[in-house]
């Protein structure tokens, strides 16, 4: 259960990854002045949206159903892409190309690899918030 | 950051409007905002159902729709919206994974315009956008150009076809657009070939129009004609069809493009102008020009193939008086009957096309034979080809006894008959107007010898023909060259036995003949030469009347002849009165005669002249009074002063019982009305006595003088009445009668 619980990650890796630079820099051009408060609406929004996904995921390590997982792949893929979380997003791309291709493979590892992207990128987004 | 993209131009909406769906929150904050930073108007909707929920009342120019989305999906927003009115054509965009070929083809047959893999890089996703907007508003311009030029078409009853051969792997085949299946009367979507269309030619057209087709084909030439076809609804319309040839690789025709045009309504149009200008309206007969184009067709061809053509000049007799009769209504109505008779009488063909002369059939000329008017009651029949003039004169027999039948007019039986002249090529003439001319004699001659008959022209009958025009001429000069004079004849009164006035009449000195009066009035009349020598005479007369003042006191009045015509001329009393004025005497120094014929004729348009003659002094006689029909009633109210009795009745005077009855009755009348009365013609003592005897004293004839030059007449006065010794006077007694209170007022002795 306690992967549900993203404070309980590996400690290891409980040091937050650095979101990629051409990303930051591209949602910094759309709010140059940060005016609109952009990069915090778009980390506030990813945060929400990534925590119900883990909920989610998690919920599908007992009984996998390769079609909600493969929903959540696409459906996390390109806002992790948008705020630069490209190991997340990479696996996302990963997952989804292969359960939409109809090879299920080891659907529990695939949920527990997103898991753990998933909530490393929690941890880079929740870092941003807090500065 | 907001750049005009390189896309945008000056007729594309300044900030188009985009409707955004994605159910990715993220995503669709970060596309819009990266949208409206280059000029976009962005609405965003996370879902497909909201989407359709704004587009129920509101129309973006161009749709950006996330592929996979819970609930509707991309692909189904896209195909529902697509049914929608007014969203067949808006420009969808949809956005999918960078490997997903799957939706990609999925995104086409859900009918988005185009697909793109969601980027951040918004430039690209602009340059997309724009791209689409600019394809869907040339799309746009297209579809109304498209649309304007089938209303053009339809409006010019225009369409397009295109044929092409059929070819390997190409089956070939007639394409028409739906305007071009409307020309023919088919429904937009019909299908047609066009062995179908060919059959809608009508069978005695299509063979020569195949022939054109097969023509065109084989030397893959334009083509462009009209043709005949009958729509299946039964109608006829006229159909000019006009298309280039198309080559393939290798340079053969490959086919055919081009338009079909229904020109029914223009053909119709030009037709009526070409029957206008070559067809009588009256009796739908060729007219002259159409006549006279057959004529000359007709006479090459006789000249190419050796043989003789005939004309028959046919002239109604005494229509002129049936049209004064009957009136012009009922003239034409005449005029159509006669033409319907005539046309019966020949192998009669209304239309003559050029090709069909051009054809090799040696007896294409046939086509030319025809009846035409020429104008009036004039009609000409044209047969191009005769053996002999026999051929001719079958024809000419054939239209006389056409006319022998009465034709109904007004409800009224009408007998016309006709003069035919015959002219025949090419003995009677080389070319179409002597032809003609030649025909003109033959009937004229016919005319003088009683009409209703033909003739064949022969030259004594043009020598005859010439003379008459020579005259004619002559006439014309004949006042400038002063050969007409006026002779004069005294009126005499008997009791006192002296001249009382003088009858001026006029002669033709042509060299060294006098033409009688009877030879050339008619002409004059006919050529209206009358005119300017009536008006000739009546200077003439004044200016004698003038002379005669001055040798020996003339005070009388001189006489002059005129037409009716002349009396309803405005300018007659003014013209008096300048010849009068002109030589300085009294207007009553002329008199009018007018015969009682030509006054009752005309009497309406005369008597307002007689009125205004009257007035200014001229006084009006009566000639020739007796023989007409006057009605009496007229007779009083009319402004004359002078009747004279008819030649004919002194002649019979003593002889017949009735004849001195009716000088009598013309006596009586005379007195009642308080006119004076003159007796013409009186050549015996025996007359003058019998007539002085009724009551008349003032006569004119060969008994007292002749007609003679105004010298002559002055000589006869002062040898014979003067001296008293011609033999008629002491005849009447010296005024010694009881009548004598018919002496005129103020009479006086001549001197």
């Amino acid at each position: 259960m306690s992967a549900t619980d993203p404070s309980s990650a590996d400690p290891l890796r409980a040091q937050p990854q650095p979101l990629d630079p051409a990303a930051l820099k591209r949602l910094n051009d759309l709010d140059p002045d940060g005016r609109n408060g952009l990069l915090r609406r778009v980390m506030s929004a990813f945060d929400v949206s990534l925590s119900r996904m883990l909920v989610q995921l998690s919920a599908e390590l007992e009984d996998g159903n390769a079609g909600v997982v493969s929903t959540v792949a696409h459906t996390l893929k390109s806002p992790a892409m948008s705020i630069g979380a490209l190991p997340l997003a990479a696996a996302c791309a990963e997952v989804e190309k292969r359960l939409r291709e109809g090879r299920s493979g080891d659907l529990r590892a695939d949920i527990q690899r997103l898991l753990a992207e998933g909530e490393a990128a929690l941890l880079s987004v929740r870092a941003m918030l807090r500065e | 950051m907001s750049v005009a993209h390189p896309f945008a131009d000056a007729s594309h909406p300044a900030q188009p409007d985009v409707l955004l769906v994605d159910d990715d929150e993220i995503n669709l904050l970060l596309t819009a905002l990266g949208l409206r930073d280059r000029g976009f108007n962005i609405v965003e909707a996370s879902s497909g159902e909201q989407a359709l929920e704004l587009l129920r009342n509101w129309t973006p120019d161009i749709i950006v729709l996330d592929a996979l989305m819970p609930g509707l999906d991309g692909f189904d927003t896209c195909r529902r919206l697509r049914r929608m009115h007014g969203f067949e054509n808006i420009p969808v965009l949809m956005l999918t994974g960078l490997d997903d070929d799957a939706s990609i083809t999925r995104a086409y047959e859900a009918g988005a315009t185009d697909f793109f893999v969601k980027t951040p890089q918004w430039s690209l996703l602009t340059g997309r956008l724009h791209y689409l907007l600019r394809a869907s508003r040339t799309r746009i311009e297209l579809e109304r150009s498209k649309s304007k030029l089938a209303r053009a078409q339809d409006l010019a009853r225009m369409g397009s076809f295109d044929w092409w051969r059929g070819e390997r792997g190409n089956r070939g085949g007639l394409r028409m657009s739906p305007e071009a299946l409307r020309v023919f009367g088919f429904a937009p979507q019909e299908e047609v070939s066009l062995r179908a269309l060919l059959r809608m030619v009508p069978q005695s057209d299509r063979r020569a129009f195949l022939r054109l087709l097969h023509q065109a084909l084989k030397h893959s030439s334009v083509l462009a004609t009209d043709v005949s076809i009958v729509l299946l609804d039964g109608r006829g319309r006229i159909i000019h069809v006009e298309a280039e040839p198309e080559f393939n690789e290798f340079g053969n025709g490959a086919g055919y493009t081009g338009i079909v045009q229904d020109v029914t309504d223009r053909r119709v149009a030009e037709d009526r102008i070409r029957q206008l200008a070559n067809f009588d309206s009256l009796t739908g007969l060729p007219n002259r020009r159409q006549l006279i184009w057959r004529a000359e067709r007709a006479l090459e061809q006789a000249r190419r193939l050796q043989h003789q053509f005939a004309l028959l000049l046919i002239d109604l007799d005494r229509f002129k008086m049936i049209n004064d009769t009957l009136g012009h209504g009922a003239g034409d109505e005449l005029l159509v009957e006669v033409g319907r008779r005539l046309r019966a009488c020949v192998r009669h063909s209304d239309q003559v096309t050029d090709g069909a002369l051009e054809g090799s059939n040696p007896r294409s000329h046939r086509a030319l034979e025809a009846v035409g008017r020429l104008g009036g009651d004039e009609f000409v029949a044209l047969l191009p080809e005769v053996v002999s003039e026999h051929d001719a004169e079958r024809v000419a027999q054939r239209v006389l006894e056409a006319l022998r039948e009465p034709i109904f007019v007004s409800g009224q039986e009408c007998f016309v008959t006709a003069s035919v002249g015959v002219a025949i090529f090419p003995r009677d003439g080389n070319s179409v107007v002597d032809l003609l001319r030649n025909s003109d004699i033959a009937m004229y001659s016919v005319k003088a010898q009683g009409k209703n008959a033909s003739a064949v022209y022969s030259p004594q009958l043009a020598g005859r023909g010439r003379e008459k025009l020579e005259l004619e001429t002559a006439l014309h000069k004949a006042i400038e060259r002063e050969e007409i004079v006026l002779h004069y004849q005294p009126k005499i009164d008997v009791r006192a036995a002296r001249m009382v006035g003088v009858e001026a009449l006029m002669r033709w000195q042509r060299g060294s003949t006098l033409v009688a009066p009877s030879e050339f009035m008619p002409m004059a009349e006919d050529t209206g030469l009358i005119v300017p020598l009536s008006e000739w005479a009546l200077r003439e007369a004044a200016r004698q009347a003038r002379l005669w003042q001055e040798a020996f006191g003339f005070a009388d009045s001189i006489a002059v002849n005129l037409p009716s015509r002349l009396f309803e001329r405005s300018d007659l009393v003014e013209h008096i009165h300048q010849c009068v004025t002109a030589v300085d005497v009294p207007h009553r120094v002329i008199r009018l005669e007018i015969t009682e014929d030509n006054l009752m004729k005309e009497l309406q348009n005369v008597i307002p002249s007689l009125h205004r003659l009257n007035e200014i002094g001229v006084e009006i006689s009566i000639d020739d009074f007796g023989t007409g029909y006057s009605s009496l009633a007229y007779l009083t109210t009319l402004p004359i002063s002078e009747l004279k009795i008819d030649r004919s009745f002194v002649r019979e005077l003593g002889i017949t019982p009735q004849s001195s009855a009716v000088v009598t009755a013309i006596i009586a009348l005379a007195r009642s009305l308080g006119l004076r009365v003159v007796a013409e013609g009186v050549e015996s003592l025996r007359q003058l006595e019998v007539l002085h005897r009724l009551g008349c004293v003032v006569m004119q004839g060969f008994l007292f003088s002749r007609a003679v030059p105004p010298g002559e007449l002055q000589r006869w006065l002062e040898q014979t009445v003067l001296p008293r010794k011609a033999p008629w006077i002491g005849a009447a007694g010296d005024g010694t009668r009881e009548d004598g209170e018919l002496r005129p007022a103020g009479a006086r002795p001549f001197r």
